[in-house]
């Protein structure tokens, strides 16, 4: 999963979307043992407050690896994709989906050459923490993908094989990314030791349908990002600081394909899409991932300045992008084009600043705990104002009522 | 879907529903009439008026896609099989205006390069071509009548790969047609194709450049029966 699903967490944890890195070819199947470099013990209830990026090493351990991992009902996804149950199941596009997945494009992609390590070398002082703590976060991310899509494709195997084998290589894909990712930060001599996360995270549980809404527009945010990134790069290649970016175009088709197949998994289950509820958690999935991105990078700043991004406009880009996207299948999505969005966004990202303030003080918990709460409802204030903007209607042409009257 | 059938050459009309064909591979010629009164779409090149197997075509994408997935290995893999000058072949498409696909719509650039950059590794002979103007949408009134143009066709033989692209689009029209040569199958009428230089461009970087397309373009009338 190129972002990971942040979802109703508390913003100022080190949760959200992170780019993408990606690893060498045939990362299918990697085993976790092989990283044999200084192993960050990640410790699961990681829950700092506060990434402060000047603090030490120590202080990474603690914070990066909160993005989460999540599980579903997968008694419930195998009864909905179940061929038996649902003779009507539209297999049309999962199959085009396989002979997709199947081609394999980036097989031979991610492979890496000397240029990393020299890079990484040269990456001294801040941004080279915050490049760790960029390649941590989007490694943990990216294995998040792997372990769900991996279960998921166990999991159907038997109840509707093709979308079994998509998950499957979906998490063939996800696992590339992890383990490029993890090579990258071999560069840094750290190593996610992946197998100790599987165990001793905390898995987050979303019931089928917020799993599809989530990791579609975590799967398309992801693109977004990452092709601006890229993009950007090849524009201005005097901040091409780690090559790992030259990657991303290539990369990035992977997650763009990985959401086209939830909006055919939402496509096959109608009744996630066409009704006033579908419109309401449309919306408030749109809303969370868009501000969970914006207020995690509007702290880490740093780095996409590092790049040469200015991190407000990048964020806005990859927002309308991504909600423009999103409109081909989502029923509604926010207004984000209307600039009284971007105004909450940025109250938010100021009162969020404030908050983590709060967190940095000597006072007792106590004492936080009661400066906070008038902050925290002007958060919630915020984010129900920005919920509540008058929404665009949205959908695939294939479920539109006008689709006879429209023109092409 | 119209009720109305307005079929055009080659185009039987029976009535069930259900007989949907299934199964139009260029090498199956046994064909299922497709009866849905849906296919005033149907097209052919076939002069020699093969007339037993009429071929069907929906205007309904879903149906297309269910004979498509069943003709992929054949139409993929085939290199270049003498017989194919003789038989006809199947080509998918989806089409929308020139501005939605070759301007607005820039993954759409990437997807047509990443699979080029592919069929180059591996070896692969092009089966995917963009088509300004084609001339095959004379036979599609009903997609002409909601098209405004100029439009701009996505043309392979890999009809799930038209399916997939059908999803990633969206905002396009599928259908689906068969022709003697590639030649024909592509056959466009010229046009000049311009944008405006959209209004206000925010994105840290510049539009893919004008004329990305190109490499697309079918190849010259020379080159037909090299599917």
């Amino acid at each position: 999963m190129a972002a990971e699903m942040a979802l109703v967490k508390p913003i100022s944890k080190f949760t959200n979307l992170s780019p993408k890195f990606s690893n060498p070819k045939g990362g299918f199947g990697f085993s976790y043992s092989k990283f044999s470099t200084i192993r960050m013990s990640a410790t699961s209830q990681s829950t700092t407050n506060k990434p402060s990026k000047k603090a030490a090493k120590t202080a990474i351990k603690e914070t990066l690896l909160t993005p989460r991992f999540y599980t579903t009902d997968f008694d419930e996804m195998e009864q909905l994709f179940n061929t038996e149950i649902n003779k009507n199941l539209n297999q049309n596009e999962f199959e085009a989906l396989l002979q997709e997945f199947k081609t394999d494009y980036n097989q031979t992609h991610f492979v890496r050459n000397k240029e990393f390590k020299e890079a990484a070398d040269k990456l001294q002082g801040p941004l080279r923490q915050i490049f760790v703590e960029f390649l941590e976060r989007s490694c943990t991310a990216e294995f998040s993908g792997f372990l769900l899509y991996k279960e998921l494709g166990r999991r159907l195997k038997k109840t509707n094989p093709v979308v079994a084998e998509i998950f499957s290589l979906m998490s063939r894909d996800e696992a590339r990314h992890a383990g490029f990712l993890n090579k990258g930060l071999s560069d840094f001599n750290f190593a996610l030791d992946l197998g100790f996360l599987t165990k001793a995270r905390k898995y987050t549980f979303f019931k089928p349908k917020f799993i599809f809404y989530a990791t579609y527009l975590s799967e398309k945010i992801g693109y977004w990002r990452y092709i601006t990134i890229y993009r950007h790069l090849k524009e201005n290649p005097e901040f091409q600081c780690y090559p790992i970016f030259k990657y991303f175009e290539n990369w990035c088709q992977d997650e763009n394909r990985h959401g086209d197949f939830f909006s055919a998994l939402m496509k096959a289950q109608p009744q996630f899409l066409n009704d006033w509820k579908a419109k309401l958690w449309a919306r408030f999935f749109c809303l969370s991932v868009y501000v969970t991105m914006y207020l995690n990078d509007c702290q880490r700043t740093a780095f996409y300045e590092g790049i040469g991004l200015n991190t407000k406009e990048f964020d806005m880009h990859v927002i309308i992008e991504t909600n423009r996207t999103t409109a081909r299948i989502f029923p509604a999505v926010l207004d984000v084009e209307n600039p009284e969005f971007k105004r909450k966004l940025d109250r938010m990202v100021e009162i969020n600043q404030k908050l983590l303030a709060v967190g940095e003080t000597e006072d007792i918990p106590l004492v936080k705990n009661l400066k906070r709460i008038p902050l925290v409802a002007a958060l919630a204030s915020e984010i129900l104002a920005a919920y509540l903007m008058p929404p665009i209607e949205s959908g695939s042409v294939d479920f539109a009522e006008f689709e006879p009257q429209l023109v092409y | 879907m119209s009720g109305v059938a307005s079929l055009s050459r080659g185009c039987f009309a029976a009535a069930s529903k259900a007989t949907h064909f299934h199964n139009h591979n260029a090498k199956a010629v046994a064909l299922p009439v497709s009866a849905n009164c849906n296919c005033n779409s149907f097209y052919s090149f076939n002069s020699k008026g093969l007339a037993p197997p009429p071929l069907p075509i929906t205007t309904k994408y879903s149906s297309v896609v269910k004979s498509a997935v069943t003709a992929v290995d054949s139409d993929q893999l085939s290199s270049s099989d003498p017989a194919d000058k003789e038989q006809a072949k199947r080509y998918y498409f989806v089409v929308a205006n020139a501005k939605f696909m070759l301007d607005e719509e820039e993954h759409f650039k990437e997807v047509l390069f990443e699979r080029l950059r592919l069929y180059g590794e591996r070896n692969k002979e092009q089966d995917f071509w963009l088509v300004i103007e084609p001339k095959f949408l004379d036979n599609f009134p009903n997609i002409t009548k909601r098209l405004r143009r100029p439009a701009v066709a996505l043309v392979s033989t890999n009809g799930p790969w038209i399916t997939f692209m059908k999803l990633r689009l969206d905002r396009v029209l599928s259908e689906s047609y068969e022709a003697e040569s590639l030649e024909e199958a592509l056959a466009s009428n010229p046009t000049n194709i311009e944008f405006e230089k959209p209004e206000k461009w925010v994105a840290p970087y510049p539009k893919y450049e004008y004329g990305w397309w190109e490499t697309f373009l079918p190849p010259g009338s020379k080159e037909e029966a090299k599917v």
